[in-house]
């Protein structure tokens, strides 16, 4: 007899499914000559971004916290791994090696990092860690924009004013250039690998939401007090899911940071954050599968109306209020409801209706 | 010895003097009342039970285990599990996850074990998975496991938060009015299920509640609190009868 799956394990399965098949339906695309080069060179942006914002929905959705700072998590982890990938581009020439080692190095970074910021914030209650993440993301992107590194044979040269005070020697090279940022990094990012680490990232986070910590970090989001009286070590279980975050957060700026030529850190400013947040919500908070639909999306419109592409901002701003006001307003969320429930109601009369008519 | 011993507990909050004095001793699998008009300090002497205040004055030892000034988890851990005056279930989770999220201290395994599915969770998952059912079926929820708690009227929710409360394994178990907004019926259901949870689980239970038909039914030992204050102890049938407590309840 066949087994008879959790609503959640089914949910995970429909949503692999669908992903699944958007992949094998860009591949036929691509493969037939039929997508424009527009389309392809939006596909690892796909996969980055879609990543990004089921990270972040961990941390909104299923956490109950608020975070602004997934772009300098992203920040973080294209640098480390871009970092790691030009130091070791001679010596590891497979990217099949190279990459995966980066990605995990990225990953590692910002968990760190996400770990450290998290340790002191998390303990308070309230909105402290969206304000410390957002001035997190911007130090971050500041710092690393003015940060030059060089190496030659005497070893690393760092500062934080110019490349002239780094006294390289003249065969030594530049590995981070300031505002300039970092340039000549393998592009080892491609849409197969980006669709692999997202299906993973899916997975992983299926996986945790269904597991015991899982459960524990959406008892303290339901009711903080209540999961205290039950023994939950709240601040670890915060931790342990900002700390995730984090880390996929690198992840995905890794395969971001691979799939550029130049890599500048002003490209992790403020409104990436907001506009990965932006895909949370409107894909709906605690939906992974909203999120993922969400990002494509969202990523994929602006593009198709570049001729509209200085008002973006402004939209998403104006579509992310009134997607606050629709969900929180009771009045409005009832006449939906109401609404909806009548049209499902004429669906399954006229059904009966046929079937009596038969 | 007595499972719970508290001496002399008092908080004040500001010039308040919300409890003062609170002394009980509460033996291994009694059923004991803990009654009073409204602002009394009832549901603060729990608050100082599970660690929610911390006691100005006063030692509160359980099973010789000192316990005063303790975090509510660390108290949790120690055994003593709690019900809430308005009920505080994890509403969008199912009503199983419910009770197996006060598996989680008993039933462990590491969140690297969950995400890779290695085999102990599977091994474990099961083990929480019959544990809860066991529980749910005790109070008769195990037809409602897979429906968000928030989805169960109103008795029903009563009744999850004890099963939860109880899923920590504790060995004092509080119960806030339990049977608080249940109609007749379900209040004498209600009293079957704490005396069967005494039998079944060998558990010590301390409640407060207003309704005396519930306190008189169950309850083996009475303490009477007015204006923070220990008004009479004993036996329920002495204390009920008691004229200053009739004063108390009904006044002059």
């Amino acid at each position: 007899m066949k087994r008879k799956l959790r609503p959640t394990t089914r949910k995970s399965f429909v949503t692999y499914a669908i992903v699944t098949a958007a992949f094998i339906f860009v591949e036929i695309l691509v493969s037939s000559g039929s997508a424009s080069n527009m389309f392809k060179g939006l596909l690892v942006p796909f996969c980055v971004y879609s990543i990004a914002a089921v990270s972040l929905n961990l941390t909104v959705g299923i956490l109950g916290e608020l975070s602004l700072g997934q772009a300098g998590f992203m920040c973080i982890g294209a640098y480390s791994s871009a970092i790691f990938s030009c130091a070791v581009k001679d010596t590891i020439t497979s990217p099949w090696v190279r990459f995966p080692i980066a990605m995990l190095l990225g990953g590692l970074v910002a968990a760190v990092f996400g770990i450290l910021i998290g340790i002191p914030v998390l303990r308070l209650r309230g909105d402290y860690l969206a304000i410390v993440t957002l001035a997190f993301g911007e130090i971050i992107k500041n710092v690393l924009a003015a940060l030059f590194i060089g190496s030659d044979s005497k070893g690393l040269h760092f500062s934080l004013t110019s490349q002239g005070d780094l006294g390289l020697e003249p065969d030594g090279k530049m590995i981070i250039n300031g505002a300039l940022g970092i340039s000549g990094t393998p592009k080892d990012s491609t849409f197969e690998i980006g669709f692999v680490v997202l299906m993973l990232t899916l997975i992983v986070l299926y996986n945790f939401i269904n597991s015991r910590t899982g459960r524990a970090v959406m008892s303290i989001r339901d009711n903080r007090i209540a999961a205290e009286s039950i023994g939950l070590n709240i601040t670890k279980y915060k931790l342990i899911t900002f700390g995730l975050t984090a880390f996929l957060g690198g992840v995905a700026g890794s395969l971001f940071s691979h799939n550029l030529a130049v890599l500048q850190a002003s490209k992790f400013d403020y409104n990436l954050s907001i506009l990965i947040l932006v895909f949370v919500v409107l894909g709906g908070i605690g939906s992974i599968r909203g999120s993922v639909i969400a990002a494509v999306v969202l990523t994929y419109l602006p593009e198709v109306l570049r001729s509209i592409n200085n008002y973006r901002m402004l939209i998403y701003s104006i579509v992310l209020i009134v997607m606050m006001i629709f969900t929180s307003n009771a009045t409005i969320r009832g006449f939906f409801a109401a609404n909806l429930a009548k049209l499902k109601g004429i669906v399954s009369k006229d059904k009966t209706a046929v079937k009596e008519g038969n | 010895m007595a499972l719970l011993e508290v001496k002399k507990l008092g908080i004040s909050f500001g010039g308040l003097r919300a409890v003062d004095e609170f002394s009980i001793s509460i033996e291994k699998g009694e059923l004991y009342g803990l009654i009073g008009p409204n602002g009394a300090g009832k549901t603060t002497i729990f608050n100082l039970l599970t660690g929610v205040y911390k006691p100005t004055d006063g030692t509160i030892t359980l099973d010789g285990v000192n316990l005063t000034g303790k975090s509510t988890i660390e108290i949790n851990k120690a055994g003593i599990a709690r019900t809430f005056q308005n009920i505080r279930l994890f509403s969008n989770l199912s009503v199983i996850d419910n009770v197996k999220a006060g598996l989680s201290n008993n039933y462990r395994y590491s969140a690297a074990t969950g995400i890779f599915r290695l085999p102990k969770y599977f091994k474990v998952e099961k083990e929480m998975n019959e544990k809860a059912m066991e529980l749910l079926k005790v109070f008769d929820l195990d037809k409602e496991a897979e429906l968000p708690a928030s989805g169960l009227p109103y008795g029903k929710q009563r009744k999850l938060e004890i099963a939860r409360a109880l899923a920590t394994e504790p060995k004092l178990l509080l119960l806030d009015e339990p049977a608080a907004g249940m109609n007749p019926n379900e209040t004498a259901e209600l009293m079957n299920t704490i005396r069967q949870v005494r039998d079944d689980f060998d558990m010590t239970v301390l409640l407060i509640e207003h309704d005396m038909s519930l306190v008189s039914g169950i309850c083996e030992r009475l303490s009477v609190l007015n204006f923070g204050q220990l008004l009479r102890q004993g036996k329920t049938a002495e204390v009920l009868s008691d004229p200053e407590v009739i004063t108390a309840y009904l006044g002059e």
